[in-house]
């Protein structure tokens, strides 16, 4: 190889170095820019029951009393849901890891005055977002069962239990239609 | 022009080997909560077509402060791929590479928290998720420069685009978080930065 070209390949060597010294201090960083997660937790991360009323027929039905429901915490009695009337469908909290939930509803009218338990088994299943989202659990009902006052069945409809709240799991069937 | 095609001259075909390594993935291993150790085996066809085997431990170690959650992951990955020298002089000392990579992994995950209450029954609460396995295929577009340093030694750089394939976690515990080799899970872009050595 000649002197010339010699000095030309040195120069054009010193020439990439200045790049790659230059392009790698812009680089480093920007890996590790790039490396940052956003945060991208699901906006709705309750993972609640979702309850509805209706008749053999299909139909939704309006209850016109007022139900409460409760159940037993480890400090006593708690209220999971107070005095809803008119409606059709709510939502109940589930336990994150308890085999068997139990719930007592209160029907409250101006003449009635009833009570059912329900028991809902299920498997329960850890649930994991990400890093930056809150432990949450998923579930599986895999029974149902209630007392026979008002109520004269219940129904699991849909048994996966998930953050998406527009999926009816549990369909109440009471002995009063009307 | 055919996509395999050699540039016509007196060089032969097989020019040797160089294997090179990470410095990038290395310094984010201990930097931050994850990375990966990775090395490549990459032949060189004449100085243009540069097939290439890169193979690596992904690593993650991440307690989060916030939400108490920790993640852990350990496992090898390899990738295979090509690239080819986009300078017109193939025989310089300097390479600008465009590539393709693709990408495995099988690796398991644990997920854990510390016991917690109840929100509403108050019981006491253990979250874990033990040993999942998990699977996941990608794609990269790479492209990257390599400078002759001195004798046989080589610098060099690459930018990645990635993206996945396919995946499938045991279980229905959700999605990972971190995936040895790719980076965290909807990572689209990532570097290397490398040293490289002929032999």
């Amino acid at each position: 190889m000649s002197e010339g070209f010699r000095r030309m390949d040195f120069k054009m060597g010193k020439n990439i170095r200045i790049v790659v010294v230059g392009v790698v201090s812009y680089l480093l960083p920007l890996t590790f820019f790039f490396s940052c997660s956003s945060i991208d937790c699901p906006v709705n991360r309750l993972v609640l029951t979702h309850y509805q009323f209706t008749n053999s027929d299909g139909q939704v039905l309006t209850l016109l009393d007022s139900l409460t429901v409760s159940t037993t915490r480890m400090d006593g009695k708690d209220t999971l849901f107070n005095k809803g009337s008119k409606i059709t469908n709510f939502y109940l909290p589930i336990s994150h890891t308890h085999p068997e939930d139990e719930l007592v509803f209160h029907f409250d009218g101006d003449s009635l005055h009833m009570t059912d338990t329900l028991w809902v088994k299920k498997d329960d299943i850890p649930h994991f977002e990400s890093v930056d989202c809150n432990a949450s659990f998923f579930h599986t009902l895999t029974n149902i069962r209630c007392t026979h006052n008002l109520l004269d069945s219940v129904v699991i409809t849909n048994p996966s239990v998930t953050n998406n709240d527009q999926v009816v799991h549990v369909l109440l069937y009471p002995k009063i239609s009307d | 022009m055919k996509f395999f095609s050699l540039q016509k001259d007196s060089i032969p075909l097989f020019r040797g080997f160089a294997v090179s390594f990470d410095l990038a993935g290395a310094g984010m291993l201990m930097l931050s909560d994850y990375g990966q150790y990775e090395a490549a085996l990459r032949v060189n066809l004449h100085d243009e077509w540069f097939p290439i085997f890169e193979a690596g431990i992904g690593k993650a170690k991440h307690e989060n402060e916030v939400t108490f959650i920790n993640y852990n992951t350990s496992a090898p990955y390899f990738k295979i791929g090509i690239d080819k020298n986009m300078l017109k002089d193939k025989h310089g000392p300097n390479r600008l590479y465009v590539g393709l990579r693709y990408g495995f992994t099988s690796y398991k995950v644990d997920i854990t928290h510390p016991d917690f209450s109840d929100p509403t029954w108050q019981w006491n609460t253990s979250f874990a998720v033990k040993d999942a396995a998990c699977k996941y295929h990608w794609a990269e577009i790479v492209i990257g420069l390599d400078a002759k340093i001195y004798g046989p030694l080589h610098l060099g750089w690459s930018v990645r685009y990635k993206q996945r394939l396919a995946h499938s976690e045991d279980g229905d515990w959700g999605k990972p978080w971190y995936v040895p080799g790719f980076g965290t899970y909807d990572t689209k872009l990532g570097g290397t930065f490398n040293v490289i050595i002929d032999i």
